[in-house]
């Protein structure tokens, strides 16, 4: 069990990097989709005692998290024709070596935090802890619009799966409307993006900074 | 029953959405009518919640949602007569967002369950970003856009606090409920260290949603965006309830012997949040942006007095019923200089005084009210937290907390002098009529705030003292 849970969560960290390397929109939404379905699976492998409301409740956040959810953003993309190029603020090969950087920094974090985890693998909470700030990274290092509510995806997954690691506690309603909230945050979000190529023709976020003081 | 309060409203929303114009207006005023009473129902009768592993009536969450619910009834009346002079491509989104949100934001008073305020807090973010983007300009969709990602990303800090809070609780080998109320009576069980970590995150969670500096950028742009009745509900009520997350959160830490630490925090997000107002307000050009920025000042002072304890707390709940009254009614008067100015600019208006008499009294007696002039109730607030600040020993932070409110004040003076009695341009012509559904509901306001200085009924009074109890607060 727990070398199948090892290598799950070596998928997550191996979705955060190609999401560093992506320079093209339809690629990063296909790894956002790809960490939604991976990141959905890890707590059917982390030896809980698994109940039937447990497995349907992953079943459905895999699908909000791994389907519904990029896929509302590549139909987004699709609707208004948007120039597929992600403009970095940091570039790509820098963001490559931050990710690597972040990997092992966390590994390194995560021995020296006194944190009883649901499961043996050493890998857990390493990876809650790359993905969370991988997501906060890509909303401040890109500057095109889709790419930052890609970030926050990122973010809200690392939310997910540090939540799974961590507790036993949750009841499935509340946290069906945690996913809830999440995804009608991202339907806004795409609304809004749609919007704003309309209105700027773009969704670079530098004709988003005209309200100031 | 409790649960009626929000599944009600949320229900006529979703059918408003495919209402007719005309209909969806009375809708409005109707939910607004008979959220008030069940409201007052509510606070009197007190009732235990259906599900009270999630939602309970706690006395400060019967505080906000008074002051939610008879806001609303108001800004509701205005709103019918406010969408008649503004032309709108979809006015039933307006209104059923309007009611939704009326909807969300009660759940948050209502809420006790860590995770279902969280959830209810992240939905009021939805239910109004639709009002912000009403004008359809391009500004307002920067404004729509800041307001969802930045408040988004503060709110998933605050989720991911409300994750370690459960794992503070994991250490300490409890099994409670995740409420607020269970947490508070067990809080010394709790593990110190990651319930440090916890609040920190909610408070920065929650502190973006109220508009606390540095996570504040998004406040002035959406608040001065958004057409006037949306800003009165948001400035007056929805920085409230993110207060009310920090408030019940900052109940476990005092309970767990934290107070300090906590106390500290929020005394250093509350003065940064004053001193940032206080320069931008001085330089201010927009009227509405002004009084998104006296929000910021204000939320700062209610995080200063929470911070400071004793009777600083009292002074903070004081604080925040009258800011929710006067920046409401503030806001609504500012929809009026808009509609008959046809302009933000501060330059651009001038002799309110001849002009909008009527809007005058409004504007000026909700100046005098917002910026601590004796006898409004922001004035006694803030009494209370300089003399509790005095008391426990804040001799610095109490210094620079007056210091700054002079500043504060001296520049929303300014501003308003220019809009009442400077000169006009003389083609100036006021295009609205100043009719009574669009002044009345600030006067009431206003008058509301007025008594609540002069005299507090009993109930309303015990129920302060209820809340403010939990976390050492009192007289």
């Amino acid at each position: 069990m727990i070398y199948s849970l090892d290598t799950i969560l070596s998928l997550v960290l191996l979705s955060v990097l190609f999401s560093f390397g992506s320079s093209r929109l339809p690629g990063l939404i296909k790894v956002m989709a790809f960490q939604g379905i991976v990141v959905s699976l890890v707590p059917l492998f982390t030896g809980h005692d698994l109940t039937t409301g447990g497995v349907l409740f992953s079943l459905v956040t895999m699908v909000i998290r791994g389907v519904v959810i990029p896929l509302s953003i590549h139909l987004v993309i699709k609707k208004v024709d948007i120039h597929r190029g992600i403009e970095p603020i940091v570039g790509f090969h820098a963001s490559l070596f931050a990710g690597l950087a972040l990997i092992v920094g966390a590994i390194f974090v995560s021995h020296s935090l006194n944190i009883p985890s649901v499961s043996k693998s050493a890998l857990l909470i390493p990876t809650s802890i790359t993905i969370l700030i991988a997501g906060m990274f890509i909303l401040m290092a890109r500057r095109n619009a889709i790419a930052m509510v890609l970030g926050y995806i990122m973010m809200e997954n690392g939310i997910y799966l540090v939540g799974t690691t961590f507790t036993t506690h949750a009841r499935h309603i509340v946290e069906f409307g945690i996913l809830l909230d999440v995804l009608a945050g991202v339907m806004i979000m795409a609304i809004i993006l749609q919007n704003i190529k309309q209105k700027f023709d773009d969704v670079d976020t530098v004709h988003l900074r005209n309200l100031k003081e | 029953m409790v649960e009626l309060l929000f599944l009600l409203p949320i229900l006529i929303g979703i059918i408003s959405f495919f209402l007719p114009k005309k209909s969806g207006r009375t809708m409005l005023v109707l939910t607004g009518g008979i959220h008030l009473l069940l409201s007052i129902w509510l606070w009197l009768k007190r009732p235990v919640a259906a599900f009270p592993e999630y939602f309970a009536v706690t006395p400060e969450g019967l505080l906000s949602l008074l002051v939610i619910s008879f806001l609303f009834f108001l800004v509701a009346i205005y709103t019918t007569a406010y969408l008649n002079e503004i032309e709108t491509q979809s006015e039933n989104i307006f209104i059923g967002s309007m009611i939704l949100f009326l909807s969300t934001m009660t759940m948050v008073t209502l809420s006790d369950h860590i995770m279902v305020m969280w959830i209810a807090i992240e939905a009021t973010t939805l239910a109004s970003a639709p009002l912000i983007y009403t004008h359809r300009s391009k500004a307002s969709l920067e404004a729509t856009w800041k307001y969802v990602l930045i408040c988004s990303v503060g709110i998933a800090m605050a989720l991911l606090g409300s994750v370690f809070m459960v794992l503070a609780m994991d250490l300490g080998n409890i099994d409670i409920p995740l409420s607020f109320s269970a947490l508070s009576e067990v809080a010394v069980k709790l593990d110190p260290a990651w319930l440090k970590v916890a609040f920190v995150l909610i408070l920065v969670g929650y502190g973006t949603k109220m508009g606390l500096a540095p996570m504040h950028t998004w406040l002035p742009d959406a608040h001065s965006e958004a057409p006037s009745p949306a800003s009165a509900l948001l400035s007056g009520v929805l920085l409230n309830c993110a207060f009310l997350g920090i408030f019940k959160t900052n109940k476990i830490m005092v309970a767990a012997g934290l107070g300090n630490f906590s106390g500290t925090i929020l005394i250093v997000f509350g003065l940064m949040s004053i001193l940032v107002a206080a320069t931008f307000i001085l330089k201010q050009t927009e009227y509405k942006r002004l009084l998104a920025y006296s929000s910021i000042e204000n939320m700062g002072i209610i995080a200063f007095g929470t911070g400071i304890g004793g009777l600083g707390v009292y002074g903070a709940i004081l604080c925040l019923i009258h800011h929710s009254l006067i920046k409401s009614s503030l806001f609504l008067t500012s929809g009026n200089i808009l509609l008959g100015y046809g302009s933000r600019l501060i330059d651009q208006t001038g002799n309110l005084v001849k002009l909008m008499p009527k809007t005058l009294i409004a504007f000026f007696a909700g100046f005098a009210g917002i910026s601590g002039f004796p006898p409004f109730g922001i004035f006694i607030g803030e009494m209370f937290i300089i003399i509790g600040a005095f008391r426990t020993g804040h001799y610095i932070v109490a210094t620079i907390f007056i210091i700054s409110l002079c500043v504060v004040f001296a520049g929303f003076a300014n501003q308003t002098m220019k809009i009442t009695f400077d000169d006009a341009d003389d083609d100036i012509i006021i295009k609205i009529k100043e009719k009574a559904s669009m002044i009345w509901p600030q006067y009431i306001l206003l008058l509301t705030s007025l008594v609540l200085c002069l005299w507090i009924p009993d109930t309303l009074y015990k129920t302060i003292i209820d809340a403010v109890a939990a976390i050492g607060g009192g007289f």
